[in-house]
């Protein structure tokens, strides 16, 4: 289902569409494109019209190290972490997004949902 | 029977004078004592029990002070309910945190642990003994978990729920340590609320002791989420705590509500693998008395289950306490008896079973 023009979604940006009655965010990181379901796994918030980060990612004994820059989204209710091209939650990996497979044609990005 | 809490005490801090060094011997001989001849150096609570704190049928024919003479211990209490061991946690020596002197303290701990194993623990093979430190003297406590903690009747190391600062602060690090190294658990137990152990409550001093005991359990609720939070247990993953004395049924929900922020916000704490609520469930142990004993004991035990209390809860009786719980007439699933009189404390503290 075409969602949008490529050239709209810049790298870090996203785009949210209504595709067969679902809300989709499409997301370019670094120049891939990745969907997500726009509902939060946790308690249903708009999780794509959350902030894109990084985050300290693990380390052991009170080491900071920023990473992950731009490959998150961080759900706009209350700010769980999501990689964007996996839809895991960096929390639990038991918890998951849902995700969309991502077709590029030409300036077309469809997503099959 | 597995007592887990139990107060074995002197009627005179005279009695540490054998034990102390020198130096700290001439501050007690000749220094000022908070509450006159025989009194303990320490920093009083400001709340001060209206009735005194002790059970009034504790008292020794000679007059001295409940839990000092263990001929009555054991008369009412180890043959009484015919325990297999007490775990013995001391009256005031753990109050040696509320001291701004941490060598004083350190040295008062030393002399108590040495008195406790001396003069108590050869009394009877049913005592096991808690190894006191002083918190706000780091290096001095893991020197003296590293002196005494492999003394084959030692249990467990013992701290005050009164602190300046939650435990898991990387100040303390050193003492967790220790106990690590030599495989002891360590108990924190309500008290230490005085001196420089500033912050019993958390909006500013109760007024009545009733109202203060009943609200200290927060000390407990702080060291629970400090020491996971700082990843005490990644760091020291063998490790175990034992809250005494710092009630139970609050701590499903302070869970409840470390998960769900932590959840939020990991990115503060890279250092975590596992949520806090998966941390508490290895690491954490709690004595059951004062246990929280609301009309219908129906209504607590969703709340025991939610921390896996079988496994988790000890059986205390807080002999010769005013709040004592009396084992026969204590209220708990009856399924979860022989684990939590018993094998839970057997397990923690290494007790072989007894004849």
């Amino acid at each position: 289902m075409f969602a949008c023009r490529a050239s709209e979604v810049p790298p870090g940006a996203r785009v949210i569409r209504e595709l067969d009655g679902l809300s989709v965010g499409v997301f370019n990181v670094a120049g891939r494109f990745h969907a997500l379901h726009n509902r939060c796994p946790h308690r249903g918030g708009d999780l794509c019209r959350g902030p894109v980060t990084g985050t300290a990612v693990p380390t052991e004994d009170y080491r900071f190290r920023y990473g992950l820059e731009g490959e998150l989204v961080r759900c706009a209710w209350h700010g769980w972490e999501f990689e964007i091209e996996s839809g895991r939650c960096l929390v639990d990996a038991r918890i998951r997004a849902r995700t969309f497979p991502v077709e590029i044609e030409a300036d077309s990005v469809y997503v099959v949902v | 029977m597995i007592d887990c809490d139990v107060h074995n005490s002197w009627s005179s801090s005279t009695a540490l004078l054998p034990y102390l060094e020198p130096a700290f011997r001439d501050y007690l001989v000749r220094g000022e004592l908070p509450g006159g001849r025989d009194s303990f150096p320490h920093a009083h609570r400001p709340w001060l029990h209206p009735e005194g704190f002790m059970r009034t049928d504790a008292t020794p024919a000679d007059g001295g002070t409940p839990g000092s003479n263990y001929e009555l211990l054991r008369e009412q209490l180890l043959d009484r309910y015919d325990l297999e061991y007490a775990i013995l946690t001391g009256e005031e020596a753990i109050e040696v945190s509320t001291l701004a002197n941490g060598h004083y303290a350190s040295a008062l701990a030393r002399a108590a642990n040495d008195w406790t194993v001396e003069e108590w623990l050869p009394l009877d093979p049913r005592l096991k003994g808690s190894l006191v430190v002083a918190p706000q003297d780091p290096r001095g406590a893991a020197e003296e978990i590293r002196r005494l903690g492999e003394h084959p009747d030692v249990v467990q190391v013992l701290v005050s729920s009164g602190s300046s600062r939650p435990y898991g602060d990387p100040v303390y690090h050193p003492i967790w340590e220790a106990a690590a190294e030599v495989g002891l658990p360590v108990g924190i137990h309500l008290g230490g609320q005085g001196g420089v152990n500033a912050n019993p409550t958390g909006c500013g001093p109760p007024t009545f002791f009733w109202e203060t005991h009943a609200l200290l359990c927060e000390t407990g609720m702080g060291h629970v989420a400090s020491l996971i939070a700082h990843g005490v247990f990644e760091r020291f993953p063998n490790l175990r705590f034992v809250l005494i004395e710092c009630g139970v049924a609050w701590l499903p929900a302070i869970l409840w509500r470390l998960d769900a922020d932590y959840k939020a916000l990991r990115k503060e704490t890279p250092w975590l693998r596992r949520l806090p609520s998966e941390y508490a469930a290895d690491h954490i142990r709690l004595t059951t008395q004062p246990l929280e004993q609301p009309a219908s004991p129906r209504q607590l035990w969703p709340l025991l289950e939610a921390i896996a209390g079988e496994r988790t809860l000890l059986f205390a009786s807080d002999y010769p306490h005013w709040d004592f719980d009396d084992p026969t007439t204590l209220r708990l699933p009856p399924e979860w008896r022989e684990r939590v009189f018993a094998e839970n404390a057997r397990e923690l503290y290494g007790l072989p079973p007894r004849a």
